[in-house]
C-alpha cells in the first residue's frame, strides 16, 4: 500500500508552501490556524500512531466546523469560502486515512470522504478531491478483483412484466417526431413550448451500444462511491427522506458529475445548443430507480430533456396554463409541486383537476422527452430505470 | 485591537463603589450567593482555552487528542496575576468557539482572555481596555464590553486602538440593579456579527436575550418568549420552518412566564417560573434531549469504524429500532423536557449542538453532541438524554452556574453553601 500513499502524494504539492491555503475574511484566522497545522502535519514526516491520531483529530475539526457553517442557512447562502474549508477538511482527512498502509475499510472511508468534499465543498487546487478519489478507485477496483465475486450480494433480477401498463390515448398522446432539424425542433417545439418525444436521436451514445448500462455496469464502475439517495416512493410523503449512501449499498440514485465516467456514455443532446445558457450550465442528471418510482406532479424553472437509457416510464404532462386546476401547495418550499395524487386524484379536495388538459407517453430506451421550461410533469417507473435528464436554459 | 500587557499592572485609577447585591446571572434565584467560586471546564481544548499542556510543542498550543478533547471536568487556573486579584471575588466566563473570557468582577474589574490569540500564545492575557467592565460576551469575531457608562464592541481580527462600535449609556443616579444585560444594550442590541448594533422595540420591554449567529430569543419583563431570525430548523418555536424578520411571540408558551432563554446553534431552551425546561429546534445530535434518529445513526457508524467492520449501511435499521420508538428530528413548537429524577432547573446554557443545565439543587446535567467531551462524562459519546455529571457529586461539590461555547461547557461551583433557598 505504500504505492498508494506515493500516488496521492505525487498528485500533492511538492512543498508545504506550494499548498494554497488563502480565504476571505469570512473565514476565521481561528479555523485558518487550524488549516495550517493540517498542512504542517501533512507535510511533516512523523509516521507514528500518535503523529497519525493528531492528522485525523485536526481534519476532523476543520470538517466539524464548517459543516456547522455549511448548515447555518440556507443552502443558497452558504459562503463559497466555507465549502472550501469543507473541501480542504475532506482532503487533509482522506490523506491521513491513506498515509499508512490503509485498510480496505480506511481506502473506502477515503473514497467517501473524497465524496462528502464533492458533494458538500466547492473546487480546490484544481479539483484534487476527483484526482484523488480516482486514484483510490483504482485501488478499490484492484483489490475487489483479486478478491472472489462470492462475498457480494446478489442482485435479483426483477421480473420485468409491469402492472398497471398505461394505455396512450391518441388524442392526449404527446406526438413523436424522428430526429427533426434543429430549425424545425425550435419552430415547432421550442419556441411555442410544446411537448415532444424524439426517437432515434441517442442511439449513438455509448450507454446504449459499447458500454451498456445495467446494474451490474453501474457497480463496477462506481460501486463504492457515495451518492445522495431519496428514500421513499414520492418527495411529498412524510416518510421521504435524503440520506447519503454509496452506490453499492443502496442502488436507486446517482448524480453524474461526482462520477465522471459515466459521463463519457452518454452525449448532449444537440438541441440544446438553441438555449442562450453556456454548455457549462447545463445540469445532467441521472436518475435510477426501481419499478413504482414516482415523481409528484411538479415543474421546473428550466427547460429539461428527459432521455430514457433503460427500462420505461409513464410521464403525464399539465400546461402551465392550467396551474390553477393543479392545486400546487400553499408553503414556498413545495410552491413547485401539486397536491394532487395523479393517478388517484382526491375529486373531493382537488375537483378542477379532472378537467385539466394534459399529454402522456411512455417513455422508452431511445426515446427523449422535451418537456418544455414549466410545463407541469408527473412520472412513474413502469420497470427498473435508468434516465439522463439535462436541465437547460 | 487590544493588547496584551505583561505583567499585569496595578493600576487602580477607578474605584467601583457600586456593587451589585447579587450579580448572578440569572435572576430567578436571588437569594443563592457562593463564594469562593471555582471554574471547571470539559470539552473542546485545541487553543488551550480550557488548560494549557504543560510542555509546549514547538509554539503549538496543543494537538494529542487527550488535550484537544478534555472529557473530564478540569479546575481552571486563576488567570490573573494573584496580586492583582482576588480570587474570592466573583468570576464569569463567556466562551466562543477559539476562546474564553472570563470577567472578574471586583472593585477594579476587567477581562481576561484564553485561547487563540492572534499572538499565537495561549496562556491568558488580561484585555488593557476592558478595566471597569461590568458585562461581556465573546463571539468567534468580536468582544463586548459593557462598562456602566458605555458599551464597546472590539474586532478581535484586527489589532485596532479603538473600538469597532461604542455607545454611551446615560445611568440614572438612583438607578440600582444590573445595568446592562448584554447583549441587550439601550434601545436594542449588539449582534454577533455585523451590523453590530441593532434596533428593538420598546414594546418588547427586553429582560434578557439569548444569540445564536442566525437566530434569537428574546424573554421580556411579563415573561413572554419572542423569536427571530432563522427557522429552518425549527428553532424559532412556532410550529413550522420559515424564517422570521421580526421579533414574533412564542404563542406555545403564552401563559406560562419564562425566566431565563438560552440558544445554540440550531436550538433554543427557556427556563419556566417553576423551574421547568422548554426546548425546541434540532435534535440531529440529541441537543434537545429527545430521542434522536440522527444520534444512533452516528453512534452506529462510530462503533462499526472502531470494530474495523465493513463501512455501514446508513439507512438501514437494526432489529431493535423496528418497535415503536418515535424519534424528533425537529422540534417545531416548545416541549416540557423531563429530567429524571425530576428536579427545578435554575440556569442553563447552550452550546453548538449540546445543552447543560443546572438545578437548584447544584447538579449539572448535559445532553446533545459529544464528540469533544463537551459533556463532561469522561467519555466522547453524545447524549439525548439528560445525564447528570456524576463528576461534581463524586467531589461533593454544588455546581452554581453553567456557561457553554460552541464544543465546550464551564461549570461554576461552590463548595459551601452561604445561603439556601
Amino acid at each position: 500500500m505504500a504505492a498508494l500513499w506515493a500516488k496521492i502524494s505525487a498528485a500533492l504539492p511538492r512543498h508545504e508552501e506550494q499548498l494554497p491555503l488563502r480565504f476571505s475574511d469570512k473565514v476565521e484566522s481561528s479555523v485558518v490556524e487550524m488549516l495550517r497545522r493540517s498542512r504542517r502535519q501533512l507535510y511533516s514526516d512523523d509516521d507514528n500512531a500518535a503523529a497519525a491520531a493528531a492528522r485525523m483529530l485536526n481534519a476532523q475539526i476543520i470538517l466539524d466546523v464548517s459543516w456547522e457553517r455549511l448548515n447555518a442557512g440556507t443552502w443558497r447562502h452558504v459562503d463559497k469560502e466555507w465549502r472550501r474549508v469543507y473541501s480542504y477538511g475532506c482532503l487533509f482527512k482522506a490523506a491521513a486515512l491513506c498515509r499508512r498502509g490503509p485498510s480496505a475499510d480506511e481506502v473506502l472511508l477515503a473514497v467517501r470522504t473524497c465524496d462528502m468534499g464533492l458533494l458538500m465543498g466547492a473546487a480546490i487546487m484544481d479539483n484534487i478531491l476527483q484526482v484523488i478519489v480516482g486514484i483510490l478507485q483504482g485501488e478499490v477496483r484492484r483489490s475487489t478483483d483479486l478478491q472472489e465475486e462470492s462475498g457480494r450480494a446478489e442482485v435479483k433480477r426483477k421480473k420485468t412484466e409491469c402492472s398497471r401498463l398505461p394505455v396512450i390515448n391518441d388524442e392526449s398522446a404527446v406526438p413523436r417526431i424522428k430526429c427533426p432539424s434543429l430549425e424545425s425542433f425550435s419552430t415547432n417545439y421550442l419556441l411555442p413550448l410544446k411537448p415532444v418525444v424524439l426517437e432515434g436521436t441517442i442511439a449513438h451514445w455509448p450507454a446504449l451500444n459499447q458500454r451498456p448500462w445495467s446494474l451490474e455496469y453501474l457497480r463496477g464502475v462506481a460501486g463504492c462511491r457515495t451518492v445522495p439517495v431519496e428514500v421513499g416512493s414520492r418527495y411529498t410523503d412524510e416518510e421521504w427522506s435524503q440520506t447519503l449512501l454509496t452506490v453499492n449499498e443502496f442502488i436507486e440514485r446517482h448524480v453524474l458529475d461526482e462520477i465522471p465516467e459515466l459521463k463519457e456514455d452518454i452525449c448532449l443532446p444537440d438541441y440544446c445548443c438553441l438555449g442562450e445558457g453556456d454548455e457549462d450550465d447545463i445540469t445532467v442528471n441521472a436518475w435510477f430507480g426501481p419499478r413504482g418510482t414516482v415523481s409528484p406532479l411538479h415543474q421546473d424553472p428550466q427547460q429539461n430533456f428527459l432521455a430514457q437509457v433503460v427500462g420505461s416510464k409513464y410521464i403525464r404532462l399539465y400546461s402551465p396554463e392550467d396551474t390553477d386546476k393543479l392545486y400546487p401547495h400553499p408553503s414556498p418550499l413545495l410552491h413547485n409541486t401539486s397536491q394532487v395524487e395523479v393517478e388517484n386524484p382526491d375529486a373531493e379536495r382537488f375537483p378542477e383537476f379532472s378537467r385539466a388538459p394534459y399529454a402522456e407517453c411512455v417513455l422508452r430506451p431511445g426515446d427523449v422527452l422535451f418537456i418544455p421550461v414549466r410545463h407541469w410533469h408527473y412520472v412513474r417507473s413502469l420497470e427498473l430505470s435508468f434516465s439522463v435528464s439535462f436541465w437547460w436554459s | 485591537m487590544v493588547t496584551f500587557p505583561f505583567p499585569v499592572s496595578l493600576c487602580r485609577s477607578v474605584l467601583r463603589m457600586r456593587r451589585t447585591h447579587s450579580h448572578t446571572v440569572h435572576s430567578s434565584v436571588q437569594n443563592f450567593v457562593a463564594f469562593p467560586m471555582r471554574w471547571f471546564g470539559f470539552g473542546f481544548n485545541a487553543f488551550g482555552q480550557i488548560y494549557v499542556h504543560e510542555k509546549p510543542m514547538q509554539g503549538e498550543c496543543s494537538d494529542a487528542a487527550a488535550e484537544v478533547k478534555v472529557s473530564s471536568p478540569t479546575e481552571l487556573s486563576s488567570e490573573v496575576d494573584r496580586r492583582d486579584c482576588c480570587v474570592k471575588n466573583e468570576c464569569q466566563k463567556r466562551a466562543s468557539w477559539s476562546r474564553r473570557a472570563s470577567l472578574h468582577l471586583n472593585s477594579d474589574s476587567c477581562v481576561s482572555l484564553a485561547g487563540f490569540a492572534s499572538h499565537g500564545s495561549c496562556d491568558a492575557r488580561p484585555v488593557q481596555e476592558s478595566r471597569g467592565c461590568k458585562d461581556v460576551l465573546i463571539s468567534e469575531s468580536f468582544l463586548s464590553l459593557a462598562f456602566s457608562d458605555r458599551v464597546e464592541c472590539w474586532d478581535l481580527r484586527k489589532e485596532e486602538k479603538t473600538p469597532s462600535w461604542s455607545m454611551e449609556i446615560k445611568t440614572h443616579p438612583d438607578s440600582s440593579g444590573p445595568s446592562v444585560k448584554l447583549p441587550l444594550v439601550p434601545g436594542g442590541y449588539v449582534a454577533p456579527k455585523l451590523p453590530l448594533y441593532r434596533l428593538l422595540s420598546p414594546h418588547l420591554q427586553a429582560k434578557m436575550l439569548a444569540l445564536s449567529s442566525e437566530h434569537a430569543v428574546l424573554l421580556s419583563a411579563s415573561g413572554a418568549v419572542h423569536t427571530w431570525g432563522l427557522g429552518s430548523h425549527g428553532q424559532l418555536g412556532h410550529g413550522g420552518l420559515a424564517s422570521e424578520e421580526e421579533p414574533r411571540i412564542v404563542e406555545a408558551l403564552w401563559g406560562m412566564p419564562m425566566s431565563h432563554v438560552a440558544t445554540g446553534g440550531w436550538h433554543s431552551v427557556c427556563i419556566s417560573d417553576g423551574g421547568d425546561l422548554y426546548v425546541w429546534g434540532w435534535n440531529e445530535s440529541g441537543q434537545l434531549g429527545l430521542p434522536s434518529r440522527g444520534l444512533r445513526k452516528a453512534l452506529r457508524q462510530q462503533s462499526s469504524q472502531q470494530e474495523g467492520a465493513q463501512y455501514q449501511d446508513a439507512s438501514t435499521s437494526p432489529a431493535e429500532e423496528q418497535h415503536e420508538e418515535v424519534f424528533i428530528s425537529i422540534q417545531a413548537f416548545p416541549a416540557l423536557l423531563d429530567v429524571t429524577p425530576p428536579c427545578e432547573i435554575r440556569t442553563v446554557s447552550c452550546g453548538c449542538r449540546h445543552t447543560a443545565a443546572v438545578t437548584t439543587k447544584g447538579d449539572l446535567y448535559t445532553w446533545g453532541w459529544g464528540d469533544y467531551g463537551q459533556l463532561g462524562q469522561q467519555n466522547l459519546l453524545s447524549s439525548d438524554e439528560p445525564q447528570r455529571v456524576e463528576f461534581f457529586r463524586e467531589q461533593q461539590m454544588h455546581v452554581t452556574d453553567v456557561v457553554c461555547g460552541a464544543w465546550n461547557t464551564f461549570a461554576a461551583v461552590a463548595e459551601e453553601e452561604v445561603a439556601c433557598s
